[in-house]
């Protein structure tokens, strides 16, 4: 264990408190969309070894239009609520736009400058994670497996 | 530690290493592991590279602290207080 007693080698607390914001928590107690789907085309799992988090995720596509989104799997406070607020914004869009959405998500979450990603709407919640670099994949694990699933993978992506 | 609600050590043996393994109900091990590291404590989070450990355990990962001739009291008390701190974040 490193215990450091330098203040400058610590992130400032506002940062961890932008990452963990009341709209993660309310994600994580209270996930939507956490069920199976059955009426669900297509499917794809998501694995992040290093976590432990693991994510399925279900979709119904009708005439290329997400008519229904849902996701089963454990995982941390930042992951759940990914998959959580992913499969709401997904709900009634077209298949051409979700890929750029997950593109988006996963460059808000990784870009250095804090630009504004307005296109994100509720997912630009999570762009407090891109101050904490070894947290990138559990909030990009729900977008990747998205895409997998749209593509009809069948193997589970990992972010590995 | 064990005052803490919610928090279970995992590896109790007798003779045991000074390396504590632990969980923390509703908090996933990530959790734990970024907001000790903003208090100035690394830990180890994860699978520790034994999953099947943790499947054994039925937990699906640990946070894990291990202490080294160089680690004194202030650190155990420090290691300690970030862990209410997570607590007290995650609320509970």
């Amino acid at each position: 264990m490193s215990v450091s007693a330098s203040p400058t080698e610590k992130p400032p607390m506002n940062d961890l408190r932008e990452l963990y914001s009341e709209v993660i928590f309310d994600h994580y107690r209270a996930p939507r969309n956490r069920r199976v789907l059955a009426e669900a085309n297509r499917k794809a799992e998501g694995y992040n070894p290093l976590c432990g988090d693991k994510v399925t995720v279900y979709l119904d596509v009708q005439e290329g239009v997400i008519r229904d989104a849902s996701f089963e799997g454990v995982g941390c406070a930042i992951s759940t609520a990914a998959a959580s607020l992913m499969t709401d914004a997904l709900k009634g869009r077209k298949v051409g736009e979700v890929e750029a959405l997950a593109r988006d998500f996963q460059t808000m979450a990784t870009e250095a400058d804090a630009s504004p990603h307005p296109e994100l709407g509720k997912l630009q919640v999570l762009a407090g994670v891109r101050e904490f670099p070894s947290r990138v994949k559990c909030a990009t694990l729900a977008s990747h497996t998205v895409l997998a699933a749209l593509k009809g993978e069948r193997e589970p992506v990992s972010t590995e | 530690m064990s005052d803490i609600a919610g928090l279970r050590i995992v590896g109790t043996a007798k003779e045991k290493a000074a390396i504590l393994s632990f969980t923390l109900d509703g908090v996933h091990a990530h959790d734990i592991g970024t907001i000790l590291d903003s208090q100035g404590v690394a830990i180890r989070v994860g699978h520790h590279c034994a999953m099947p450990v943790m499947q054994r355990f039925g937990v699906p990962a640990t946070a894990r602290a291990s202490f080294a001739l160089y680690n004194t009291r202030e650190d155990v008390d420090t290691l300690v207080a970030g862990v209410r701190e997570v607590r007290s974040i995650f609320g509970r």
